[in-house]
């Protein structure tokens, strides 16, 4: 079965991004399924980008630690994976441009004279490399020439016959000196159509999903392409998107709209939602719901912007000066991204509260292939639910309208209820007024500094935790059997894949692993998570921070603690090999 | 029509004399004129003295957070842009905690109306100098008198790009009711700076003071020139204050600009449904 990885190198500024996600793309609409990643830097131009494709017939979602195919647009390529090599695998390189000595198997394509002999810019090494890559990989140049023909569609025929002659250059070099190399690995084969989305794009298509019509962002890394993918596409589906000035004003836009009416989202990383986080409390006590992607990368303050972490959980979780419930959400992966996206909106109206979903920068800039079929099979079993929102042609029966002494019409946005949700009125509303209040209120909104009505609002609010844990809480998915294995991880959001991965590994050495996986991180029902770590068993939690946050946060609210730790926090994302070197260590 | 119980809720509890009661008679008195009523317009307070008038005004309302009542209103107004929406707030509020979301919101001429009580101090912390104030005023945060030299509310806003900006005086109820309802009426960015007295903390900017140095506007001033409005704003730096409308233009306002918002509301339009659309930008 196919399963291999392409990785292409060169330096930042000359349109390595752009092709990897066309190899993706091929190779997904050749019937295969990919996972990739992409190292670059914080800057525009001069430093060192990395793209690799992890290939498979099968759904993958972890990256692979040898590289079949290398392909080096320069000599910085080579030196920094040639490690990650192995007897069988290709390097494509140009020996006009740098030398290699090892005895590798080399696959020489002259960019430098292609690119001479058809007048093309530095940047069409990259058109090059591509052709020769499919020709390389048996792929099918034909579905390579179609996706640069709707690429170029805009500059027309002319761009596109140009591009083609240099992604037939490099298929034919391959072709013609190296026929006996040629791999299999991309023979065209019947599956699913689907869709290449990174973790970013899947939040986005889940808002678009769950009817969200404002976002409010201010660019930050990693978080940035939710904004311009939303940007790009607010005028064909009806929403709204504002780049304000600053993360405070980010989310006080999206407040202000999500008052109003419409589901309104948020999104930033760590640094951007730390200035919003007064906010959320104020969202928190007039309990307007919103929703807030959170993409982290290694902190603190600027860190490491373009690499990742698992770093703000706790500082997510326990965000927001006060006492306010919310809840934090964390998927694995972007099937998880697009249904959690879009529950993440159905909770924010349920229960009127900050709804925080939890990414970073290796599942929010990874492309992941998730079939047509999961979306389409997902938006038909997707309902709106705006929660208790007061229709207008029932309204004046509401519980929550009073008459006053003076015998005038009275809205109590704040009622007390047994499940701490009170009717929502959108403003607007013919007869009606009320005030959304982030002093602290009585129920119809007003100001009190009374003990009573704030003890009953305060409890009124916490209710809603209850009543979240009750009817919406999901208990963690456990992938194998708890019972039948001597190993368990504990893990939670984007290390999923890799988790699973390992435990295929192990399995492969004769060791039988459970994996119990966390996505609805906060709140979350100790009674029943007991239940997971009573046994005898060699619990290891798996994290991409140094502090193991989710553990610190199990100790917390359980008091269990998990002594065995497999934590990274060098900016890069956790390997399922670097798991199976330390379980079989412990 | 809404009369002006129908606007009032509690009794204010502003100290007595205090510029707050004339600027809110003000404010019920314009959306009665205007035919308003308190389930068609929505306010956004701040927080401080003039925010308290939350509790005594009846109408779809947030009060908000120190200095973030005009991203909020922004945001209503994207969501619903039918509906009035005006930003009742303070000088530190505004021009200090919020300033940067001021300059931002004239920038995108946004559709709000924003109503600001400049008494040159903080008065519901008790008495701290405010962004207004006076160079050299003395208070409790400034004991020594202030070192910065104070904001120009008018030629700031008028250069960030606001489309209306006027000044008026809360000892002149009149005056102040016409600039309120001038500003709702205009459509786009419009603020109005209203000098009012803290009769608790501001020793110096009294009644007496402000009636000395303000003067109206006479009828034929040119409003909608940019370069005389920047001029005319420039006089307070002198402690001269104009009253009326300094500057108005008419250009489109941010929702004007916005396509999608041709047809209906954001908060009345239908579901969109056509998914097809984003999911093949991904095959």
């Amino acid at each position: 079965m196919t399963d291999f990885t392409w990785l292409i190198g060169g330096e930042a500024g000359f349109g390595i991004m752009t092709t990897g996600v066309v190899f993706s793309k091929i190779t997904t609409r050749s019937g295969y399924h990919i996972f990739d990643y992409v190292e670059y830097p914080s800057l525009i131009r001069g430093g060192h980008n990395a793209y690799e494709v992890h290939v498979s017939g099968d759904d993958v979602s972890h990256l692979s630690p040898t590289i079949d195919v290398l392909v080096c647009l320069n000599k910085e390529t080579y030196e920094k994976h040639k490690s990650r090599l192995t007897p069988s695998s290709l390097v494509v390189f140009d020996k006009e441009e740098f030398e290699i000595k090892e005895d590798i198997k080399k696959i020489i394509i002259p960019f430098k004279k292609i690119l001479t002999d058809l007048k093309g810019q530095s940047v069409m090494k990259n058109t090059i490399s591509l052709g020769a890559s499919i020709g390389l990989l048996g792929g099918d140049i034909g579905e390579l020439i179609k996706i640069i023909s709707e690429q170029f569609a805009k500059k027309g025929d002319e761009v596109i016959n140009f591009n083609k002659l240099f992604v037939q250059a490099g298929f034919d070099a391959v072709k013609k000196n190296y026929s006996e190399l040629i791999l299999n690995y991309l023979t065209k084969k019947p599956g699913e159509e689907k869709l290449v989305l990174t973790g970013n794009d899947a939040f986005a298509l889940g808002s678009v999903i769950a009817d969200s019509r404002v976002y409010v962002a201010y660019p930050m890394t990693p978080s940035s392409t939710v904004l311009t993918d939303l940007a790009a596409w607010q005028e064909k589906i009806g929403m709204v998107v504002r780049h304000a000035e600053d993360e405070i004003s980010v989310i006080n836009t999206a407040i202000g709209s999500s008052y109003a009416g419409v589901r309104s989202a948020v999104g930033s990383s760590g640094g951007g939602f730390a200035l919003m986080v007064e906010s959320l409390s104020f969202a928190g006590i007039t309990e307007i719901p919103i929703v807030v992607f959170i993409v982290q990368r290694p902190g603190p303050a600027t860190g490491m912007p373009t690499w990742t972490e698992q770093g703000d959980l706790l500082f997510s979780v326990f965000s927001g000066h006060g006492e306010f419930p919310k809840i934090v959400l964390a998927p694995g992966d972007n099937e998880e991204m697009v249904e959690l996206t879009a529950k993440a909106y159905n909770l924010a109206d349920i229960y009127q509260l900050p709804v925080i979903v939890m990414s970073d920068m290796y599942l929010s800039e990874s492309h992941k292939s998730v079939t047509k079929k999961f979306i389409d099979e997902f938006v038909k079993t997707y309902k709106v639910n705006r929660g208790k929102l007061i229709d207008q042609m029932t309204n004046n029966k509401s519980p929550s309208f009073v008459k006053t002494s003076e015998g005038k019409q009275n809205y109590l946005r704040y009622k007390i209820t047994e499940d701490g949700i009170s009717p929502r009125l959108i403003p607007g509303t013919p007869e009606y007024f009320y005030q959304a209040n982030s002093y602290e209120h009585v129920e119809d909104g007003h100001t009190t500094e009374e003990a009573q009505p704030r003890i009953d609002q305060v409890d009124k609010r916490a209710r809603k935790w209850v009543t979240y844990l009750k009817n919406d809480f999901s208990m963690p998915k456990v992938y194998g059997e708890i019972d039948k294995s001597e190993i368990i991880f504990v893990s939670w959001g984007s290390t999923k894949g890799i988790v699973i991965e390992a435990q295929k590994q192990l399995k492969a050495k004769g060791i039988n692993s459970a994996f119990i996986h966390f996505n609805h991180i906060y709140p979350m029902d100790i009674d029943k998570m007991k239940t997971f770590f009573k046994q005898n068993k060699k619990y290891v939690l798996v994290e991409n921070n140094s502090w193991g946050q989710f553990g610190k946060l199990l100790t917390m609210k359980t008091g269990i603690e998990i002594k065995n730790k497999i934590l990274r926090y060098d900016g890069r994302p956790i390997t399922a090999t670097e798991i199976v070197h330390k379980v079989i260590k412990l | 029509m809404a009369n002006i119980q129908d606007f009032s809720s509690y009794n204010p509890t502003w100290c007595p004399g205090c510029g707050d009661w004339g600027i809110g008679v003000a404010i019920k008195q314009a959306l009665i004129q205007l035919g308003l009523s308190p389930s068609s317009v929505v306010a956004v307070f701040g927080i401080g003295c003039s925010g308290n008038m939350n509790d005594f005004l009846n109408a779809y309302a947030i009060h908000s957070l120190h200095g973030r009542a005009l991203p909020n209103a922004i945001g209503i107004k994207i969501a619903n842009h039918k509906m009035p929406v005006i930003a009742i707030v303070g000088d530190g509020d505004c021009y200090g905690e919020g300033g940067n979301h001021l300059v931002h919101a004239c920038r995108g001429n946004h559709d709000i109306t924003v109503i600001v009580h400049d008494n040159g101090v903080y008065g519901l912390t008790t008495g701290q100098s405010a962004p207004t104030a006076q160079k050299g005023f003395k208070s409790k945060s400034t004991p020594t008198g202030i070192l910065e030299t104070p904001i120009n509310p008018l030629a700031l806003t008028i250069t960030s790009g606001a489309t209306f900006v006027a000044q008026s005086f809360a000892g002149d109820a009149l005056h102040s009711i016409a600039m309120i309802k001038a500003g709702i009426e205009h459509k786009g960015f419009s603020v109005i700076n209203i000098l009012q007295p803290c009769v608790t903390f501001n020793k110096v900017n009294t009644y007496q003071y402000y009636l000395q140095r303000v003067y109206k506007l006479d009828s034929n001033y040119k409003k909608d020139d940019f370069k005389i409005a920047v001029q005319k704003s420039l006089e307070i730096n002198e402690e001269k204050f104009p009253l009326g409308i300094i500057y108005q233009v008419e250009k489109p306002s941010y929702t004007d600009q916005l396509s999608q918002l041709k047809e209906s509301t954001l908060v009345d339009k239908n579901r969109f449904t056509d998914f097809d659309k984003i999911e093949k930008l991904f095959i």
